[in-house]
């Protein structure tokens, strides 16, 4: 469904993507991993279209997508619909007056009469526990709450990929643990979910396939998120742990901890 | 789940016009590129003392101002040229950008004054705004913010106008990003046709405005929990080094040149 060729990017001469070859198939879950500034909201934003590779090419659902592909009103619309977005900085996706009309924002441009759009938008923010924050001003609201609305934004387009850059920053370990499981029964569904997380604990819960970045922003490793967070050494390497992290999972209950000391 | 949310969307959007959000989506970008593109490198070059820079371009404008003689202010612009040519090439190119462009609409604007034949009006003006305007951006792309906010306190300007430039100058790139996200987020989610896209927009500016009050007041707070009491100081030591000789020197016969051409305008 979403294939990136050869596709590297550079800001102002900076490379943020060096030589990146994925591929990511219909209803897979895959977790982006890797140390800051290795690339992987650059390779969001290239996913999502909002940026273009300066090399390589990028094909969503087989047709390739370019600046001029994106100058196509219609297919523009179509991709963006088809292709949800959830930003790091949830705060900067909120600009409506209230929580509802935020929610009603897409559903109301694909023409939905009010009674559907209203039918959505209370699906959608019971699915995120949001009931009751129709009328509040989306930019008063707490840190999880602001990335329930926006999450609830994009939902409620109905796309068939789901694309989160760092859901739970800034999310008490109570909203954490429900986003996790909130993004593997959206999984569950059939949706598509690509998660650029730092977070090691919940990432082996939320996807099955997990991508490495590296420092000099090429794919370390591509493989399935059980065998990459045992591969210590290669995350070491990487710089995304130090020594202190290691993983128990004796008992088939695998985490990380930190020592304190 | 709601059993729309497990089907596919059978959608197919229909046309808009998104001119206007493209449109500022791309200024922003370029606007932000150029901001990114002088940070990382923008040191203060010249090697003079910024309060003398700041001094002698602030009388360099005044003293143009009031001259009307054209051999003062071809003089006057061929300094100017010079020291241009000092600075790097990039530099010099955002220099000449600015400055011709300023000096072309005041061209246009003054034009029509040759139909009463005044072929001064013509020349000096354009000439005076070229200049002036070259003295300003050379005096800004070869200076830090910081050393020019440390000279304006030299000469007690008031701290509040100081911590607004400051913050100012400081947010302007930060704001640039969030307004960048914003409109991102707006182009992401107009998946059809946007009937009040004004309203998003509005929305945006909203946000924006109580983000910067947000921010700026956080900033605030974090300075005087680091002991910001309102006051500015300047921590720079001053010493007179070789080029601020030089450049005295340099200012000091240009206004001597500005007498003696006042002089002269005045014996006929």
């Amino acid at each position: 469904m979403i294939e990136l060729t050869n596709v590297s990017y550079s800001y102002e001469g900076a490379a943020a993507l060096l030589d990146i070859h994925l591929k990511i198939e219909r209803g897979q879950s895959v977790s982006l991993l890797g140390p800051n500034g290795s690339g992987k909201s650059t390779l969001l934003k290239v996913i999502n279209g909002l940026i273009f590779p300066s090399a390589g090419s990028y094909r969503f659902d087989g047709a390739e997508i370019t600046e001029k592909a994106l100058k196509d009103v219609k297919f523009s619309k179509s991709f963006h619909q088809r292709l949800g977005f959830v930003f790091q900085n949830s705060e900067t996706q909120l600009f409506c007056s209230n929580v509802f009309d935020e929610v009603a924002f897409g559903p109301r441009q694909m023409g939905f009469d009010e009674k559907e759009v209203a039918e959505r938008v209370g699906d959608c923010l019971k699915l995120l526990n949001l009931r009751g924050f129709e009328q509040r001003a989306p930019y008063h609201l707490s840190g999880g709450e602001k990335k329930k609305v926006a999450i609830a934004c994009v939902l409620a387009l109905n796309p068939e990929v789901l694309v989160l850059d760092e859901p739970m920053n800034g999310l008490d370990p109570r909203t954490e643990r429900w986003l996790a499981e909130f993004i593997i029964n959206l999984n569950k569904s059939g949706k598509t979910v690509i998660v650029s997380t730092h977070n090691l604990e919940l990432v082996q819960e939320i996807s099955q396939r997990a991508v490495l970045f590296g420092e000099d922003h090429r794919i370390a490793a591509d493989l399935d998120t059980y065998s990459l967070l045992d591969d210590v050494v290669l995350l070491k390497r990487v710089n995304l742990v130090d020594e202190y992290y290691h993983r128990h999972d004796e008992h088939g209950h695998g985490h990380f901890h930190i020592h304190n000391f | 789940m709601p059993e729309w949310l497990l089907k596919s969307e059978n959608y197919a959007p229909l046309a808009d016009r998104d001119t206007f959000i493209n449109k500022s989506i791309l200024s922003l970008l370029k606007v932000l590129s150029k901001i990114r593109a002088q940070g990382g490198y923008k040191e203060d070059k010249l090697f003079v003392s910024p309060v003398f820079k700041l001094v002698f371009t602030l009388l360099y404008i005044v003293l143009l101002s009031v001259s009307q003689s054209f051999p003062y202010a071809y003089i006057m612009l061929t300094c100017q040229l010079l020291v241009l040519c000092l600075l790097p090439g990039r530099d010099i190119r955002r220099v000449l950008a600015g400055s011709l462009l300023a000096t072309l609409f005041t061209f246009l604007i003054v034009l029509p004054t040759l139909l009463s034949g005044n072929t001064y009006s013509v020349i000096m003006i354009p000439l005076k705004v070229f200049s002036s305007i070259t003295a300003v951006n050379i005096l800004s792309n070869s200076t830090r913010w910081d050393r020019i906010i440390g000279a304006l306190k030299r000469f007690h300007f008031p701290d509040l106008f100081l911590f607004v430039f400051d913050i100012t100058v400081k947010y302007i790139f930060l704001l640039g990003e969030f307004s960048l996200e914003m409109l991102y987020a707006v182009k992401l989610r107009s998946v059809g046709r946007n009937k009040s896209k004004y309203a998003s927009l509005g929305g945006v500016a909203g946000t924006l405005f109580l983000k910067s009050r947000e921010m700026s007041e956080e900033m605030y707070a974090a300075m005087e929990c680091r002991g910001f009491t309102g006051e500015y100081r300047s921590y720079e030591k001053f010493s007179l080094r070789a080029a601020d000789v030089l450049y005295l020197l340099m200012n000091a016969a240009m206004t001597a040149i500005f007498f003696y051409f006042q002089g002269v305008a005045g014996k006929l």
